[in-house]
């Protein structure tokens, strides 16, 4: 058995130090909880934030007027309309009051002097995304937390939930700051689950067989869905997957912060938005018909060009320094490297792998359906603002967690209990064997496995026949996997780790999309070729129960 | 190897292996030690080991299977003010 190098002792401990994560610490930690912070890498630098955003979702009431107004334009954008508006609401409604914690703490939310919204909008609609500069974002919210008094343990990725009966014990971590693997346990009375968003599930659409050239963080493959699920957690949406699109062949999100025009090789407009350039609204073509650059492949007329020519020199000036603020200064400095002007170039844009299967369930309050633990950020299911919600709901957490913990009783020796004590034995395996499978070939397996059997679309089918195979096919890497998975380094366990998570999460994906007995958006089935309308409005909800996997529909609160 | 460390620029301070979003560096190395790029297959290429690095010692290199496909502006192109290439 790996050995334990530290306990700690805490009220409420917080997987992953991102976005959601840092203001959930320093919610808990000002709400007098002490409050422990576990991040896999490193929280000045970590996560889908790592070097800044630049859109914000929000609700500021004298721009907007009533909060209706923000919702709709929320949900007319790319995260799109399936989400709990109650859930959604609640955090617009305290969306001014962090974007004014931010902007007093240095993260400059007004840099152009006053309220500015711009990108995934409508022309001549109202927007909801606050123009903002987070390229310092990650270093302020860690200086803020531990001002709050929270501590913060880098390199030390969470590996499982500690449940005790009747709430929460704290949770198993890794301890990768050395090359030798070890434990860490954190006792704690209230977990926050903010692990990010999940990817590394399919093959990279951009370059098949790198796995990291992704959009997103590829740190985060939504562990903590998995950790949840194993010990009970309830799930939504988990049949779904988000394409985002983005620069052929330099993967990277962020693609509202380019102001032009999607067009065909000849010029031609793709969508009816804008014919222009538009730093106010970007093209929100990308946004509503997102599989468009897939479309334009598979029909013969791409590729699909974001064109910024015609632009003013002042708009492409704004829109290289919205780079800067949105983290994108490695693919500014590539432009430069590869001769790419993007006031003279076309860029050539594709759609990338799914990612973001939907995730934990939470109510207004960020609580789940385990007491004392609470989700927020990409990794949550029925709602999504990205990194908006994820500020807010952070915080609203963190108080939520602390005001639990003040009431629950501490568990002395969860490191004892038989699920830590099985899992712990089952992790030290692996960094016990000598020879054996790295993690590479097994992500690689159920990457390729997911694609070929589960990927939602465009262009790709699902049906029972797929699905069932798929399913068998993950039964019996697992068992390979189980018995050959070999992470002679902390480092390779912890990739090791996402793995595991990305497998169960496979496995959920593919029992909820079997219940899914219809077509819908990019969700196609050969066998239900239709759209059933009695299952407008609903979630596919899954429980991992006593008897194995329950699923139920429920609906999407409106 | 994506991150390209100048031995001769390099403070030995380790902040970029502290600091990696995918601890591409592996473990912070021993003191006055140079980092070494030992998990090059997992840079994700977001540059903030470079903006940090106190001494400006780290260069990205982006592999040729990442380049940038792009075309000569079709907006341009169509308005005759397409630069070198419009007449292609
Ligand atoms: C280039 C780019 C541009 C973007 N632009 C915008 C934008 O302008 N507007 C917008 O709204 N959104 C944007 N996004 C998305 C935004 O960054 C995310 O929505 C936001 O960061 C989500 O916050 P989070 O806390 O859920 O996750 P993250 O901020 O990604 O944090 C998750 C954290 O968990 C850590 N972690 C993962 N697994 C574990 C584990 N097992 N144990 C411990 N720690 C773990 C990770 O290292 C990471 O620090 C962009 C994303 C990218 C990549
Ligand atoms: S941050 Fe720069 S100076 Fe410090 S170890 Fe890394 S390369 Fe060297
Ligand atoms: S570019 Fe990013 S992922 Fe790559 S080594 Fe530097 S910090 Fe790490």
């Amino acid at each position: 058995m790996l050995p334990i190098k530290e306990i700690l002792d805490a009220d409420v401990v917080i997987a992953g130090g991102g976005i959601g994560g840092l203001m959930a610490a320093v919610a808990a930690a000002r709400a007098g909880a002490s409050t422990v912070v576990l991040e896999k890498a490193h929280t000045k630098r970590s996560g889908s934030g790592a070097g800044g955003n630049d859109h914000f979702a929000c609700y500021i009431p004298e721009v907007h007027g009533d909060l209706a107004t923000a919702r709709e334009a929320i949900l007319g954008s790319l995260v799109g309309g399936d989400q709990d508006r109650d859930v959604l609401d609640a955090s617009l409604m305290r969306s001014r009051e962090v974007v004014d914690m931010w902007h007093s703490w240095g993260i400059n939310m007004k840099p152009r002097g006053d309220w500015l919204f711009e990108g995934h909008a409508f022309p001549g609609r109202p927007r909801a995304f606050l123009k903002y500069d987070g390229s310092n974002q990650k270093k302020v919210l860690t200086a803020q937390a531990l001002r709050a008094g929270a501590v913060i343990v880098n390199h030390s990725p969470v590996l499982e939930l500690l449940p005790v009966p009747g709430g929460m014990g704290g949770v198993l971590a890794l301890d990768t700051s050395e090359e030798k693997p070890s434990f860490r346990i954190v006792r704690a009375k209230a977990v926050i689950l903010a692990t990010g968003n999940p990817c590394r599930l399919f093959v990279s659409a951009n370059t098949p067989g790198l796995m990291f050239n992704i959009g997103v963080c590829p740190a985060c493959t939504g562990e903590s869905i998995a950790q949840f699920w194993r010990v009970g957690g309830a799930l939504v949406g988990m049949d779904r997957g988000y394409r985002h699109a983005g620069p052929r062949y330099s993967s990277r999100c962020g693609k509202a912060t380019w102001l032009g025009v999607y067009r065909y090789p000849d010029g031609s407009p793709i969508g009816p938005f804008t014919t222009v350039p538009s730093r106010e609204t970007s093209d929100i073509t990308g946004d509503i018909w997102n599989s468009s650059f897939s479309d334009l492949m598979v029909n013969g007329t791409g590729p699909a060009i974001m064109d910024c020519g015609g632009a003013s020199e002042d708009d492409l000036k704004h829109m290289l320094w919205a780079m800067g603020c949105e983290g994108l200064t490695g693919f500014l400095a590539q432009m430069k490297q590869e001769g790419v002007d993007p006031g003279r170039h076309g860029v050539v844009f594709g759609q990338y792998e799914p990612h973001g299967i939907r995730g934990i369930e939470i109510n207004p309050e960020t609580g789940t359906n385990l007491p004392g633990v609470y989700a927020v950020g990409d990794h949550v299911g029925n709602f999504r603002t990205n990194i908006g919600g994820a500020a807010v709901f952070g915080l609203i957490s963190g108080e939520q967690a602390a005001s639990y913990a003040a009431g629950a009783s501490p568990c002395q020796d969860v490191e004892n209990s038989p699920w830590a004590r099985e899992r712990m034995a089952y992790y030290s395996t692996f960094a016990g064997r000598s020879s054996g499978a790295t993690w590479q070939e097994c992500n690689h397996a159920i990457q390729q496995i997911l694609t070929d059997f589960a990927a939602p679309g465009p262009h790709k089918v699902r049906s029972a026949s797929l699905l069932k195979s798929g399913l068998k096919f993950i039964g019996d890497m697992r068992r390979r996997v189980d018995a050959e998975l070999c992470t002679p380094t902390a480092h390779e366990l912890m990739r090791a780790s996402e793995t595991l998570a990305i497998m169960d999460m496979g496995e959920i994906m593919i029992r909820c999309a079997l219940e899914r007995k219809e077509s819908r958006g990019n969700m196609q089935r050969s066998d239900y070729p239709f759209t059933n309308p009695m299952l407008n409005g609903q979630f596919i909800r899954i429980v991992n129960g006593e008897n194995g996997p329950e699923i139920s529909w429920r609906p999407i609160h409106r | 190897m994506p991150p390209v460390i100048s031995p001769d620029k390099c403070l030995r301070c380790g902040l970029c292996a502290d600091i990696c979003p995918l601890e591409v560096f592996g473990c912070r190395p021993a003191k006055n030690e140079m980092p070494t790029v030992r998990y090059p297959d997992e840079c994700w290429h977001c540059n903030v080991c470079a903006l940090d690095c106190p001494a400006g010692a780290i260069t990205l290199r982006h592999p040729i299977s990442h380049m940038i496909l792009h075309v000569d502006s079709p907006f341009l192109k169509n308005s005759g003010q397409g630069g070198p290439h419009a007449a292609d």
